[in-house]
């Protein structure tokens, strides 16, 4: 083994996990801060419904593409997938590495380069303005340069689908001794879960968007309606990958919800067969869900009662998920650090967003509220807002093992509940909205709605605040926290019982495993 | 370490740290990212010439980088044996690549009553032109595996002719294939753009070819490999990679050969 390399190269040259892993953590914050001013831009904007606040209708389909994209494309899958898999799963299994270091940078660096096209879709001519979805005709026949969108999407798959590959042999082949399956955390469980849907997905979306743009630069007729094409195909590809997309980042989200809850709760997880089952579930039924978006796209009625029950039944192994973390809670000994309370705020964002989830899976209606404010408050609920605090959550928590320093508490509390204030208030307004028949993505609505758009732009910009008070203290901690010890939360999990930052190869020796993450209760 | 860790490994499990810093992976990124800007230079920007320069560029600096990060994973003195493994969880991204370009193609023929279009020319498609492109790529997988087992019995020699001899066979499906290309386009007049037959014809033949190419670029890399001695009996998972990859790309011929060649060889519908 050779010794620890330092300096520039050190970065741009590295094949080792812990460093790609913080490299994603900044890019992926870069554009978490992007899609955020973008939403800034947006609630701004809706602060009067009479006149041009800021930008023209124009712009603002270009803000909302490029904070859809970002949000989802550029900071939840990457932070969860790129971060969050990087820096833990070799920690977790007991590997000193993924199984083909090469390969991991070449991700995060494929990765860079779909971002870069990404910041020259919101600035050069030609901006996006097709949604995140990128529907034909308009992203054929408008003015916009769909090859920006094709060629992030081809990027960040290629991306996508070497980090599955490698992380999926990582997780199969790479385990410790004793490291066995139902030994595995439950954030390695999901992760692989999210991995196969990648794999399985990506492909797919990668040939819809290549098809997008064979139609506006080759002249075939693959979404052209007029030469024998039909632009509904687009939707079901789109849609084939773009829904189990969300199952992307929820399923490492709910292992990460776990780890944390099992730790502070100092109990044993809750059903820990029956939580990795819900996962792999979850993972399979994710496929058989897309159609709910085409709902009023002329579906024959057989495909969307199949879809509609597929819909629905997510919702079994989602709860068993839900009553597992309140059974975790129930008399145990609780602690409420930041890390815990995000894990609480999730529960109940999401509980809201789930429950409201159900709603719009059925057919009946979703006919009513379908592309309306309904679906945006749903999903900022169930995947935005609630996802996106619980992966500032699981950076608190292992903010300690990742940077060997302790973040500033009483700042990291009194972000949470600006975040959750906001978070839990900023889309209420919306539900009647769209229940109201409102349609989404509008620049301008009825006047008679200026009260509820107000209220929902002072409670998001107060959301926004903890955020970035949230960053601003990651950035405060990191250079100026107190020192921390190798476990401060106590944890049996195999993460914890390195150093704090772990050393280079993370294990001098490969350990042998003899439990599982979550024996708590148990005599020393 | 308490709890999680009682005891020592007894044997050295996979060490993979052996190469911290490796700088083809950022080589072949810029390659990747090259290629877009290539296209948006010459079909949204307009500037034809740049474009086919900057092609260029992206083409060898991938070459470049794919030829320094193999010469770099065969200098170890064994390797992990994860390639396998990965090739296989790889190919089921291909099959869904695949699933989702048929399953286009199907989902526009089905609902028709004609297949294909009646704007389609006559003698399309070149059924037995799509016979011996079979023959072609059917027989290399026998001489593929025929090299499969030369190498586990340490026959590197052995290997290598049968490897060149699928190599052979493979460049001579992709030299056909061109041929057909160019007469289909330019003496038919039958193109990507005529109908939606053609479009989902090109699309799909131009997918699996450029699978080919893949794989018959990753002969070459072992072609070479082989004459240098580094690979052989104790390093086989590169080859072992290959050898499952070619074996898929065949597959996926026999799809392409049924729903692209003979289901609209009768004409359904005419």
């Amino acid at each position: 083994m050779s010794k620890e390399p330092t300096g520039f190269k050190s970065w741009l040259f590295t094949t080792d996990h812990k460093k790609i892993g913080i490299m994603y953590l900044f890019t992926s914050m870069v554009f978490f801060v992007v899609g955020l001013l973008l939403a800034i831009v947006m609630r701004t904007e809706m602060l009067d419904q009479t006149r041009q606040v800021i930008i023209d209708a124009k712009l603002y389909n270009v803000a909302f593409t490029i904070h859809g994209a970002a949000m989802v494309l550029f900071w939840m899958i990457p932070i969860l997938l790129g971060f969050f898999a990087n820096y833990l799963i070799p920690l977790m299994i007991g590997a000193h590495d993924v199984a083909f270091p090469r390969l991991n940078a070449l991700a995060y660096w494929l990765y860079v380069g779909a971002g870069l096209i990404a910041v020259c879709a919101l600035i050069l001519p030609g901006r996006l303005d097709i949604g995140w979805t990128g529907y034909p005709p308009y992203s054929i026949v408008g003015g916009a340069n769909t090859a920006f969108y094709v060629f992030a999407v081809h990027l960040l798959g290629a991306s996508s689908i070497a980090g599955a590959v490698n992380f999926i042999t990582t997780i199969i082949t790479l385990r410790a001794p004793g490291m066995t399956w139902g030994r595995l955390n439950l954030t390695v469980w999901g992760l692989f879960g999210a991995f196969i849907i990648q794999l399985v997905g990506i492909p797919v979306l990668a040939a819809a968007v290549t098809l997008l743009l064979f139609d506006k630069y080759l002249g075939t007729s693959f979404y052209d309606s007029f030469k024998g094409g039909n632009p509904i195909l687009y939707e079901h590809l789109f849609w084939f990958y773009g829904h189990p997309a969300v199952y992307v980042v929820a399923l490492p989200v709910f292992g990460i919800v776990s780890d944390i809850i099992s730790t502070f709760a100092r109990k044993k997880i809750y059903g820990y067969t029956s939580m990795v089952i819900a996962i792999m579930i979850i993972t399979v039924l994710g496929f058989e869900t897309w159609v709910h978006h085409l709902y009023v796209a002329g579906t024959l009625d057989w495909v969307r009662v199949l879809f509609m029950w597929g819909t629905i039944l997510i919702a079994v192994p989602t709860g068993i998920k839900v009553f597992n973390w309140l059974a975790t809670l129930h008399k145990g000994s609780i602690e409420l650090t930041a890390p815990m309370l995000y894990a609480l705020g999730f529960i109940s964002l999401f509980t809201i967003g789930g429950v409201t989830g159900i709603a719009n899976g059925l057919l009946g209606f979703d006919i009513h509220v379908h592309d309306t404010h309904w679906v945006v408050a749903h999903f900022h609920y169930v995947l935005a807002l609630s996802m996106s605090m619980l992966c500032l959550g699981g950076i608190y928590y292992w903010f300690p093992k990742f940077t060997g320093k302790m973040y500033n508490d009483g700042l990291a509390k009194f972000a949470f509940w600006l975040t959750l204030i906001g978070a839990m208030i900023a889309f209420l307004p919306q539900f009647q909205l769209g229940y109201d028949g409102i349609p989404r993505r509008y620049w301008k609505l009825p006047v008679e709605y200026t009260t509820h758009m107000r209220i929902a732009s002072i409670f998001s910009y107060i959301a926004i605040l903890g955020f970035f008070l949230t960053i601003y203290n990651f950035i405060h901690s990191a250079i100026k926290g107190a020192p921390a010890p190798a476990n401060p939360w106590g944890s049996r999990s195999l993460e914890w019982q390195i150093p704090s930052p772990p050393p280079f190869y993370n294990f001098d020796e490969i350990p042998v495993i003899t439990e599982g993450p979550y024996e708590y209760g148990k005599p020393k | 370490m308490e709890g999680v860790i009682n005891g020592k490994a007894k044997e050295d499990h996979h060490h993979h740290h052996e190469v911290e810093l490796s700088v083809w992976p950022l080589v072949v990124a810029v390659g990747a990212f090259l290629v877009p800007m290539a296209f948006m230079l010459a079909y949204s920007w307009g500037v034809r010439f740049l474009g086919l320069l900057v092609a260029g560029v992206a083409v060898g600096t991938l070459v470049v980088g794919l030829f320094g990060w193999v010469q770099e994973v065969h200098s170890k003195k064994q390797d992990g044996g994860l390639s396998k493994i990965a090739i296989m969880v790889f190919i089921v991204s291909e099959v869904a690549l695949f699933g989702g370009l048929f399953g286009g193609y199907l989902y526009t023929m089905l609902p028709e009553d004609i297949w294909p279009p009646a704007s389609t020319p006559a003698g399309i498609p070149p059924l037995a032109l799509a016979v011996l492109l079979s023959v072609f790529l059917l027989s290399s997988s026998g001489t593929m595996h025929m090299a499969e087992e030369k190498i586990e019995h340490g026959d590197l020699n052995g290997y290598k002719s049968w490897l060149i001899f699928t190599f052979i066979l493979g460049g001579l499906f992709i030299a056909f294939m061109g041929l057909e290309w160019y007469k289909l386009i330019s003496e038919e007049h039958f193109s990507i753009s005529t109908n939606a037959y053609g479009t989902f014809f090109f699309t799909i033949t131009g997918f699996h070819g450029s699978h080919v190419i893949v794989g018959l670029i990753m002969q070459l890399f072992l072609v070479i490999l082989a004459s240098q001695n580094r690979i052989g009996k104790k390093k086989l998972t590169f080859s072992k990679a290959a050898g499952l990859y070619w074996h898929f790309v065949d597959v996926v011929w026999l799809l392409v050969f049924s729903l692209m060649y003979v289901v609209p060889y009768f004409k359904v519908g005419q």
